[in-house]
């Protein structure tokens, strides 16, 4: 009786254990979609960049740079490839925005 | 007469000098290989050849901006420092080279391996190569016979190959780029040249973002948006920079004066 009482007691730790794993896995991954929802979001908006008002431009600069400390934190690989594509999109929002804000000063 | 000894050997000296630092005939490539690109980061420290790559095998697929913007591959060759653990991971040239993905359906083939036996040493140097190519010179000349000639560069008119049809390069690639909504087109614009009887450059946005998208161009290449604020002339652009950054090494060169000089002078 005793040895089944311990048995089960493992069973539950192992199983303890393995949702602590999953939930952890699951995360991960969750947390790395989520900025690639989020860049995929940012970046793809440098078709309509031209169209966009300044506050808009200034919103997508600032979701860039806080895109830039999370994937700072990726691994290489991860990081060379998209923070380049980052700087890439962010670097041209403010090029627009640059050019727009020189549009409204008066000449 | 004794002057002659001394001034003869410093003439020589000196033209010597001056053909060392680009007297010599600059090599043109052939069309195959024209928009060929070296990239030695790496692989020769790792024993391996370094690895030539084609830009006319990719361009018939892919637009550039799919792999300069999406991939990540810089504009200069050699500047995105490829690991083959970057490509073995699906990255750069393992985005496509990961022997899953299906082009035409074929199979593309894996970029890299950590072992590799005999019979796969094969796949390596499909991209790593010794030596000239002469299957790739012949799958060259097949290609390009099909396709509308032009003067220079590959011969191929890449432009005029799209707007028959027979290529179609890709600008999407699934869990690689961002959906984006269609790109609203700039419109044409002309661009006055400094030489007297030179036709001025009708610049076409509509042909340019087709294959580049904004981004590849504005603001590394070009710094402004507003006609004439980025200044520049023939020297910077034979210096490979602006136009030069493409023209020359990929898209048709300069010495095609006509395909960019179109608009006669006025009056």
């Amino acid at each position: 009786m005793k040895a089944f009482m311990q048995t089960g007691r493992k069973i539950k730790i192992l199983a303890m254990a393995g949702c602590i794993s999953l939930f952890i896995v699951m995360q991960a991954a969750y947390g790395a979609e989520s900025w690639r929802t989020e860049f995929d979001a940012t970046c793809s908006q440098a078709t309509d960049a031209m169209a966009l008002s300044v506050p808009e431009l200034q919103k997508l600069i600032e979701r860039c740079v806080s895109l830039q400390k999370i994937i700072e934190r990726e691994e290489e690989t991860v990081r060379k490839v998209y923070l380049k594509r980052l700087q890439m999109c962010k670097k041209f929002y403010i090029f627009v925005l640059d050019s727009k804000i020189r549009e409204q000063k008066p000449q | 007469m004794r002057k002659i000894f001394f001034v003869v050997p410093i003439l020589l000296v000196v033209a010597g000098i001056a053909w060392a630092q680009g007297g010599m005939k600059k090599h043109k490539p052939l069309p195959y290989e024209f928009g060929t690109v070296t990239i030695n980061n790496y692989s020769q420290q790792a024993g391996m050849p370094p690895v030539v790559f084609d830009h006319w095998v990719h361009r018939q697929y892919y637009t550039c901006r799919l792999c300069h913007v999406d991939v990540g591959f810089g504009m200069i060759a050699g500047s995105t420092k490829i690991r083959s653990a970057d490509n073995m991971k699906g990255y750069y040239c393992g985005t496509c080279h990961n022997g899953e993905m299906v082009h035409n359906k074929k199979r593309i083939f894996e970029s890299c391996a950590k072992e590799y036996s005999r019979e796969e040493f094969k796949r390596c140097v499909k991209c790593h190569t010794f030596e000239k190519r002469a299957a790739k010179e012949d799958e060259f000349y097949r290609f390009s016979e099909k396709m509308p000639s032009e003067r220079f560069g590959n011969r191929i008119n890449w432009e005029a190959a799209e707007e028959k049809g027979l290529i179609k390069p890709v600008d999407y690639l699934e869990g690689v780029s961002s959906k984006k909504s269609h790109l609203k087109v700039n419109p044409d614009f002309a661009i006055k040249t400094k030489v007297e009887g030179m036709p001025d450059i009708i610049f076409s946005h509509k042909k340019h973002t087709i294959w580049n998208g904004c981004e590849l161009c504005h603001p590394d290449i070009f710094i402004g948006v507003k006609k004439g604020t980025s200044k520049y002339s023939m020297v910077d652009i034979f210096d490979g920079r602006y136009c030069g950054v493409c023209h020359e090494k990929v898209a048709f060169p300069q010495t095609d004066c006509q395909r960019c000089h179109t608009k006669p002078p006025q009056g």
